[in-house]
């Protein structure tokens, strides 16, 4: 698939995981065979008569211990032939949880002994089963020598796991609730807006992401972003409203947040017909937001700049700045009617708390040209009539701007900056062409002059093994000169 | 100008024949969203693995865990599963 090298990686990963781990594993039990064999060595030099007794259950233990062992075979050959009488028998039938306990009290000899090395892996293994030893040598070589096995079950190395666990709990926990909470939200929004005799009911014939009438209203893609659209309506061919909320499912992006602010947005993407929209570029936001636009946003930055409020009409509150190719145009688009319901100062101080910012243009990058942006904060679930009047701006705009012809200095003005636009891109797009052109050569003479000096490489090669032979020739009649003499 | 969504007045502004069907955007598959928790859950993972660290091992569960709560239209499921089985046999 498209991921072809990063599944190769892993899947690499994955396979040198386990190879290292398998590695390990086998590393531990190759020392475990190991010490038998030299336990089992230095047993045949003792004398048999008294350990006999003594060693039976010991040398069946290590017979136990190495059935796990990758490699049983190599144990019966280092055996003695006598103890192998001995140790078999009892060994079969016995378990190993049964041999190791009677076997306990003998390897206090085998420690005092001579078999130091012997009980480094034997009784850290099952001095853990053996609560009964009381010796002070075993207690004293475990922490030395074995402090591996142990520390699994000594309470300090349990903190990571401790904490790591319940962080993954909680994380486990934080999903299902931050997932439901986003989610109530969505309908929340919904059903205020998007149910039966609602705003977006009344304005569009089709709604939903589905076919037919019962099709789900909202398109779920991914936990914290909700789609709603919209169609059937004069003027436009649709609309998409996303809602991107917070990532209330994810433990480590809410813990982000609470150092970073962020907030539920839902933005509402207006697709306008052809012949709907005049040549407009026009945007309203609050001041620090209207700059980054302004500077940012490719089609305001060709097309518009910041208009300032005109003087002898009302205005946006002075928290807005409009963005716009003329002030002619702002000011048709910025209708007594919104400055009463949201932009003026009485009502953006009511009403606005949850605007970002509105912005239509004509000259929009990307496949549809002719769009209306509009982006609103979403307020809580509880609260969703707060948006009522900046909702209400989506329907209204599309009329208006459905209906809006620019005067014809507006438009002739519009028209020279586009076509110098037009020309500027179509400039760019040859000096593009070029360029790529002039690329492409560039790589074929660089090929060419590669293969000449490969030819002319192989020509110098040629010529020198030539001159070596020359060489050799001359030097070889030397030789024989010298031999002669 | 004065009729804006009035359904029962003169203009209702509903055109069902204009109505089009919802067209998902499909995502180009050459060009996913860029899963930086992900790739962090790998590079701890295979840190733990090299340097034998238990703690490098159990982040790299928590961002998988991460990346996986924040996975979109169930993509990509053998990665996030040999990611999963990495992490378990190291950790």
């Amino acid at each position: 698939m498209e991921n072809g090298p990063c599944y190769s990686l892993l899947h690499l990963l994955a396979l040198l995981s386990l190879l290292s781990i398998f590695l390990s594993h086998l590393s531990r039990f190759h020392v475990l065979a190991d010490s038998h064999f030299e336990g089992f060595d230095a047993d045949g030099e003792d004398d048999d008569e008294s350990l006999i007794h003594n060693t039976l259950p010991l040398r069946s233990s290590p017979l136990t211990q190495s059935d796990p062992d990758p490699e049983p075979t190599p144990d019966p050959t280092s055996q003695d032939p006598d103890a192998n009488q001995y140790s078999e028998p009892p060994s079969r039938p016995s378990s190993s949880s049964d041999l190791p306990k009677p076997s306990s009290t003998s390897f206090e000899y085998w420690d005092e002994d001579e078999f130091e090395g012997l009980p480094v892996e034997q009784p850290p293994l099952e001095t853990p089963k053996i609560p009964e030893n009381a010796t002070p040598d075993d207690p004293s070589s475990d922490p030395k020598t074995a402090p591996k096995p142990i520390a699994a079950t000594s309470p300090k190395s349990y903190t990571v796991e401790i904490v790591c666990g319940s962080f993954l709990i909680v994380f486990a926990i934080n999903y299902f609730t931050g997932k439901r909470e986003n989610e109530n939200i969505a309908l929340a929004w919904a059903v205020k807006f998007a149910s039966k005799d609602s705003i977006f009911d009344k304005n569009f014939s089709l709604l939903g992401v589905g076919d037919g009438d019962d099709s789900p209203l909202l398109l779920k893609e991914g936990q914290n972003v909700f789609k709603f659209h919209a169609s059937g309506r004069r003027y436009c061919q649709g609309l998409l409203a996303t809602m991107e909320l917070k990532s209330r499912h994810d433990l480590i992006s809410r813990m982000y947040n609470l150092v970073v602010p962020c907030s539920d947005e839902i933005s509402f993407e207006v697709y306008m017909n052809d012949d709907a929209m005049d040549h407009l570029v026009f945007a309203v936001a609050k001041k620090k937001a209207a700059k980054w636009m302004q500077k940012e946003i490719r089609d305001l930055q060709r097309f518009a700049n910041m208009v300032s409020p005109p003087s002898g009409r009302k205005w946006v509150a002075e928290e807005l700045a409009v963005i716009s190719e003329s002030k002619e145009v702002a000011g048709d688009l910025i209708t007594e009617v919104v400055l009463e319901q949201v932009f003026g100062e009485k009502a953006f101080e009511k009403f606005g708390k949850g605007f970002i910012s509105i912005h239509f243009s004509d000259q929009q990058p990307g496949t549809h040209k002719k769009m209306l942006l509009f982006k609103f904060a979403l307020p809580d679930a509880n609260s969703m009539a707060d948006m009522t009047r900046l909702v209400a701006l989506v329907p209204y705009y599309i009329d208006l701007v459905g209906r809006y012809r620019l005067s014809t200095q507006a438009r002739s003005k519009t028209e020279i900056t586009r076509m110098k636009i037009a020309q500027e891109a179509h400039r760019e797009e040859q000096n593009a062409r070029q360029e790529a052109l002039q690329r492409k050569k560039a790589e074929r003479k660089k090929l060419l002059e590669e293969a000449e000096s490969k030819l002319g490489a192989e020509a110098i090669k040629r010529k020198e093994a030539k001159e070596r032979a020359r060489q050799m020739k001359k030097s070889m009649p030397r030789v024989k000169m010298t031999r002669a003499h | 100008m004065s009729s804006h969504g009035n359904a029962s007045t003169a203009s209702d502004p509903r055109q069902p024949s204009a109505a089009e069907p919802f067209v998902q955007q499909s995502v180009a598959p050459q060009d996913p969203p860029v899963d930086y928790s992900g790739f962090i859950a790998v590079m701890f993972g295979v840190a733990g693995v090299m340097f034998r660290y238990k703690l490098c091992s159990w982040v790299a569960i928590i961002f998988f865990a991460q990346s996986l709560a924040n996975m979109r239209n169930f993509e990509t499921d053998l990665k996030q599963v040999s990611m999963a089985l990495m992490n378990k046999l190291n950790g």
